[in-house]
């Protein structure tokens, strides 16, 4: 039953007749008018853009002559994949994309169980939570890196005297502490999202579940296992699809903290595109590393697709 | 009874570490914005908020930089506040309502304009707007973030949309209403929450956005608040002071709207997120 088919079916009804019968505006040109004005934005300024990048791709083209492009067909493609510092660009951006889900959904989760048995006080709790995911990227970014100050910063006091201090201090400038610290501040500001996502999915466990199973000599893990998260199993492959796609694309606070480096200990397949376009003023190559990016990110949803209708299907066997 | 005391103990330390661990860096901004010089190098740093140096927040206003990058901040969050909600409730109720050709592609295309990095977009959208005269200018700024939100606001609208039953509107549609009619009369009101939670969302993607704002504004007295507090990163002439009065002065409004509205901004995000 769609409105197309209803907005016809006047003509046949006494209403055919009255002064206002179907107007030129119901007819099947009707959706087209309501979506047009934001088709055409996201045409010209998704669209086209993205297809210009794609095509760009396949060329050598330089920042200071962009209008100048000679193809080069798969030559970019080819330089990038043989270059052992992009290797390293994907086994960060592998490690940043894994850290990211599993330490978001998984804090997450923690943090939604905690606050999902009622408790005086739940409400300001709940709220409270919700606050590093509201706060801007670029203030994260800021305090993160007034926080890691090598001299004033208070984690290094606060490590030096637990007797865990980093020698000299400077973790954004170390090439084995920058990722944890900058990973840690990226958890921080995603956890508020996936706890309050996994709360109210957690809404939807069945109570009475719960306590037969309990009453039924189960341990808390096993009517976890058997109740719990079979309910929210769904919406924690959600999570960790949308936490994949969002941490392929992350920018300001990697780049904001560190610049990618030191030593590319930091840099994701978005810092270097970046870099590769402004640094170094090749379009082309910084074009291929970011659609490098975007065919990870449709594997990972399509993939997800796949895998969500064969459970599906499991489930309805 | 002890142990059911004993996991309750636990239970509420462990919520208050959460709870610490969540405002702590916000906090600590307000503390170092509230910081004589002597405390913030001192051995022993002072942790709690010196009330006494509250001036730092008016100076930093008073100074002007910071008033106008503000200021240009709400001005392109308006802007894109408007246009795309203006955007996506047609769009929206387009998805929800009619079944058209091309249906499937658009939300195919929505989705998948959710993965892609602006760092990736800018380079053509500034060859763009150079064509088009739309560098260095406030509206450019309210054009790429909308097109980067719109997708997001309308998906989440759809959601809302297709929640009111279709009665509703056929009792005024069998009246001779007109689409558009039916939309902004029947509809709209009883969306009225989503539409807040896209506006509060639309509104604070352009207030958040740097990348665009970085690269596509020259002049100094145009450069929104993401782009002036960026800078102070690694800067060292202004205090630390100063940079952290902008910084919370920034924060504030985003954490309070979030707060405000948090029940609808998380269910039409998670909305949004499940029908992808």
């Amino acid at each position: 039953m769609t409105v197309l088919e209803r907005t016809r079916a006047p003509k046949t009804t006494r209403r055919s007749g009255t002064r206002r019968g179907p107007s030129p505006l119901g007819s099947k040109w009707t959706p087209y008018l309501f979506l047009a004005p934001a088709a055409l934005f996201i045409l010209v300024f998704q669209a086209v853009p993205l297809a210009q990048e794609v095509y760009l791709s396949f060329t050598r083209t330089t920042l200071l002559n962009p209008t100048r492009s000679q193809w080069v067909g798969l030559d970019n493609y080819d330089r990038i994949f043989g270059d052992p510092d992009f290797r390293h660009t994907l086994l960060i951006t592998f490690v940043y994309v894994i850290a990211c889900v599993v330490g978001a959904v998984g804090s997450g989760l923690v943090v939604a169980l905690l606050l999902n048995k009622g408790f005086r006080g739940r409400g300001v709790a709940r709220a409270l939570v919700t606050v590093p995911w509201a706060a801007p990227g670029i203030a994260v970014a800021l305090i993160a890196t007034w926080m890691l100050n090598a001299q004033y910063g208070i984690v290094n006091r606060f490590l030096d005297a637990v007797g865990l201090g980093v020698p000299g201090g400077a973790i954004l400038d170390s090439p084995r502490y920058a990722l944890p610290a900058v990973l840690a501040t990226t958890i921080w500001q995603l956890f508020p999202f996936t706890s309050v996502v996994l709360l109210s999915a957690l809404q939807a466990v069945p109570q009475d579940l719960n306590e037969a199973a309990t009453v039924d000599g189960a341990g808390r893990w096993a009517t976890f296992r058997a109740v719990t998260w079979q309910v929210i199993k769904p919406t924690v492959g959600l999570l960790a699809v949308l936490m994949t796609i969002w941490s392929l694309r992350r920018f300001e606070l990697i780049w904001l903290m560190t610049k990618g480096g030191p030593v590319g200990a930091t840099e994701t397949l978005v810092i270097d595109l970046y870099s590769q376009a402004f640094d170094s003023k090749e379009l082309g190559s910084a074009a291929a590393i970011g659609m490098v990016g975007v065919v990870i990110s449709l594997i990972v949803i399509t993939g997800s697709r796949l895998v969500a209708r064969a459970v599906e299907k499991e489930d309805v066997r | 009874m002890r142990r059911f005391r004993i996991g309750l103990t636990a239970r509420i330390i462990a919520v208050l570490v959460v709870l610490g661990v969540a405002v702590f860096p916000l906090y600590w901004m307000l503390v170092t914005a509230l910081s004589s010089n002597a405390d913030l190098f001192a051995d022993r740093p002072r942790l709690v908020p010196d009330i006494g140096h509250f001036g730092v927040f008016v100076d930093a206003l008073a100074e002007g930089k910071a008033a106008g990058w503000l200021l240009n901040s709400l001005v392109i969050a308006v802007g894109t506040m408007v246009l795309s909600v203006g955007l996506g409730i047609p769009l929206g109720y387009a998805l929800s309502r009619f079944s058209f050709r091309g249906k499937a592609v658009l939300t195919l295309v929505l989705l998948f304009t959710q993965m892609l990095p602006e760092a990736l977009m800018v380079v053509p959208l500034f060859a763009l707007f150079r064509r088009f005269d739309l560098l260095d200018s406030l509206t450019g700024l309210v054009l790429v973030n909308s097109a980067f939100v719109l997708p997001i606001v309308a998906l989440i609208l759809k959601g809302a949309i297709d929640g009111i039953p279709r009665e509703l509107e056929e009792a005024a549609r069998a009246d001779g209403g007109r689409p558009f009619t039916v939309l902004t009369r029947i509809n709209m009101p009883l969306i009225a929450p989503s539409i807040a939670a896209t506006a509060v969302i639309a509104f604070f993607h352009a207030w958040n956005e740097y990348v665009f704002a970085v690269t596509f504004i020259f002049t100094p007295e145009l450069q929104p608040a993401s782009v002036g507090i960026a800078n102070f990163i690694g800067e060292l002439g202004t205090p630390i002071q100063t940079v952290m009065a902008v910084a919370f002065l920034f924060t504030l409004p985003a954490v309070a709207f979030y707060l405000l509205a948090q029940k609808y901004v998380v269910s039409g995000m998670t909305a949004g997120a499940v029908k992808g």
